[in-house]
C-alpha cells in the first residue's frame, strides 16, 4: 500500500477515536449509554484474557465456514442447472429472487422449530441467507459464457459432468466470485443474527449478553470484532481470490 | 475418394420470428486430403454450413456423410477452429492445447508429449505457460490451430480463422497453413470471405450463391506451393471467382 494512503487511513481512525473520546469527555450521555474508547478496549481485554472472546470468535467462524461451504456448493449446483435446464429455470428459478429477498434472520424461527437451539439451526440460517446470492450469480455467469467456449468444448468431446466442471464453472468463475463475496457477507450476517436469537454461543451471543447485562462497552466491543473480522475475511480471502482470477483472465 | 459428403443440406435461420431459408440444399463432395475453401457473400450461411459439418447445428433437411457414414452429433473426428479462437482464458496455453486429450482420458505423460510436438510445430514452446490474454491475436490463432491438430481429426474445419489478423501475420500464417497441410495431409474445409486467401490456400474453392444458398461453382487450383498472396499466377483465378461472386453480392436485397 502506498504510504500516503496508509497515512490517510491512520489519520481517519485516529480522528474517529479522538472525536469519540471528545464526545465522551463532554459528558452529554452517561457512560452506561455511551462508553469511552478506553472502556470498550478494556472490555475487549477482559474477553481476550479469560478466553471467552476467542471461543466466541472460533464458534462463529466455524459456523460461518460450514454454512458458507454448503451455500457455495448448493448455490453453484442450483445456478448451473438453472442456466442449463430451462425447466429448472422456469420452476425453481422463478422463486429464487423472492427467496433472496428474505432477510436471513427471518429464517431463524423456522430453524428453531426444525432444529431446536442447535448448531445445525444456526448453520441452516447461514446457508439460507447465502445460497441464493451464489445461485443468482452462478446463473448469470453461466448464461454469459461465450457460446463458442461451450461449442469448442463439446466439439472436443466434453459433455455432462466434464462439461460442467472443466468448462461451465471455470468460465463462469469471474461472476461466481461476486456471488461468493455477496454470499459470504450474507452468511456472516446470518451467523450473527441467528446467534442473537438462538442465544447459543458465538459472537452474536456475546453481543446479546452485553445487552442483557446492560454492558454497553461489551456490545460495542463485539460489534467492532464482527466488523473487523468482516474486513479481514474480505481482504484476505475474497479480494485475493478475485484479484487472482481477474489477472489470470487479463481483466485487470 | 470421398472423405466427406454433404447431401442436400437445408437450414433455416430465425429472422424476427420468420423462418429464413439460409442454406437451400448444399451438395458438396470433399475428397481425402482436399484443402477446400468456401467463399460466398456475407450472410450466405457458409459458417453455418461449417457448424453443421461439425455437428454443432442440425440441418432441417439433408445429411453429412463422413467416410460414408452419416454424422449424428459433434465429435473429435471433425474439429472446428473458431474465428475468434475460442481459447479458454482460465487455462495456460499448454493446457488449452491438451484440453481435448484430457477429456479423452489420455494419460499425463502421453498428453504432454503430444502437446509438446504441436507447440513446437506452431512455434509456441516459449509460450506454453502463458495465459491467452498475454498473447497477440496471431499467437492465439496458432494456439487454436495446435489445439485442433492434437485431436488428429479426420477433417479439420476452419471458420475464418485469419479474419481478425493484421496483413503481415496473416501472410505468415497462410504459408504455415500450407506447410501444415502438406505435412499432415489433413482434409481441410476452410471458410473465408477473402478470395485471395482462398486462392492461396485451397486446391479447391467452392463459391456459394446468395441465400438460400447452393454451391454455384467449384474451382480447382493446382499451382505449386507455398503460394503467396502476391503471386501473379493466382490473379487469373481471383478474377474468375470474383466474377462469379459479384452478381451474388449484388442480388442481396436486405442490406446486411
Amino acid at each position: 500500500m502506498k504510504a500516503n494512503i496508509l497515512a490517510k487511513k491512520i489519520a481517519f481512525f485516529v480522528g474517529i477515536v479522538l472525536v469519540w473520546q471528545a464526545l465522551d469527555s463532554a459528558n452529554v450521555w452517561s457512560d452506561k449509554v455511551f462508553p469511552s474508547p478506553l472502556e470498550v478496549g478494556e472490555s475487549l481485554w477482559y474477553g481476550a484474557s479469560d478466553g471467552t472472546l476467542f471461543f466466541g470468535i472460533g464458534t462463529s467462524l466455524w459456523r460461518l465456514a460450514i454454512g458458507l461451504v454448503l451455500a457455495i456448493v448448493g448455490g453453484i449446483t442450483l445456478g448451473v442447472f438453472m442456466a442449463r435446464v430451462e425447466t429448472v429455470n422456469q420452476t425453481i428459478g422463478s422463486i429464487i429472487l423472492g427467496l433472496q429477498s428474505i432477510p436471513s434472520v427471518a429464517w431463524s424461527p423456522l430453524a428453531i422449530v426444525w432444529f431446536g437451539l442447535t448448531d445445525a439451526g444456526i448453520i441452516f440460517v447461514t446457508v439460507a441467507g447465502a445460497i441464493f446470492a451464489v445461485t443468482i450469480n452462478t446463473y448469470t455467469g453461466v448464461k454469459n459464457i461465450n457460446p463458442d467456449y461451450i461449442a469448442a468444448a463439446q466439439n472436443m468431446g466434453a459433455k455432462g459432468g466434464q462439461l460442467i466442471t472443466k468448462v461451465l464453472i471455470p468460465a463462469a468463475f469471474p461472476y461466481m466470485i461476486s456471488g461468493f463475496k455477496q454470499g459470504w457477507a450474507f452468511a456472516w450476517r446470518g451467523v450473527i443474527g441467528a446467534e442473537l436469537l438462538f442465544s447459543f454461543l458465538g459472537l452474536g451471543f456475546l453481543l446479546n449478553v452485553g445487552r442483557q447485562l446492560s454492558d454497553v462497552s461489551q456490545v460495542i466491543a463485539m460489534m467492532l470484532v464482527i466488523m473487523i473480522i468482516g474486513i479481514v475475511i474480505d481482504g484476505l480471502i475474497f479480494k485475493k481470490l478475485e484479484d487472482k482470477v481477474m489477472s489470470r483472465w487479463g481483466l485487470r | 475418394m470421398a472423405k466427406l459428403e454433404a447431401k442436400n443440406i437445408v437450414k433455416y435461420f430465425d429472422h424476427d420470428g420468420q423462418p429464413l431459408k439460409a442454406l437451400g440444399g448444399i451438395n458438396l463432395t470433399v475428397d481425402e486430403g482436399d484443402f477446400i475453401c468456401l467463399v460466398g457473400p456475407s450472410g450466405c450461411g457458409k459458417s453455418t454450413f461449417l457448424r453443421i459439418v461439425a455437428g454443432l447445428q442440425k440441418p432441417e433437411e439433408g445429411q453429412i456423410l463422413l467416410d460414408g457414414r452419416p454424422i449424428i452429433n459433434t465429435g473429435p473426428d471433425r474439429i472446428l477452429v473458431f474465428q475468434e479462437g475460442a481459447l479458454f482464458p482460465w487455462l495456460k496455453v499448454q493446457d488449452n492445447v491438451e484440453f481435448g486429450l484430457k477429456i479423452a482420458g489420455i494419460p499425463d505423460s502421453e498428453r504432454h508429449e503430444i502437446s509438446k510436438r504441436y507447440l513446437e510445430m506452431m512455434d509456441l514452446t516459449k509460450f506454453a505457460n502463458s495465459y491467452t490474454y498475454q498473447l497477440s491475436t496471431g499467437m492465439r490463432q496458432r494456439v487454436a490451430i495446435a489445439r485442433a491438430l492434437v485431436m488428429d481429426p479426420e477433417v479439420l474445419l476452419m471458420d475464418e480463422p485469419f479474419a481478425a489478423l493484421d496483413a503481415q501475420t496473416r501472410d505468415t500464417l497462410l504459408v504455415e497453413m500450407q506447410m501444415i497441410w502438406q505435412k499432415t495431409k489433413k482434409t481441410i474445409i476452410f471458410v473465408t470471405h477473402s478470395v485471395s486467401e482462398a486462392t492461396v490456400l485451397g486446391n479447391k474453392i467452392a463459391v456459394f450463391t446468395h441465400r438460400p444458398s447452393t454451391i454455384k461453382k467449384i474451382f480447382s487450383i493446382e499451382n505449386k506451393r507455398p503460394r503467396l498472396s502476391e503471386d501473379e499466377t493466382l490473379m487469373k483465378y481471383q478474377q474468375e471467382i470474383l466474377a462469379e461472386l459479384r452478381p451474388e453480392v449484388k442480388s442481396k436485397g436486405d442490406g446486411e
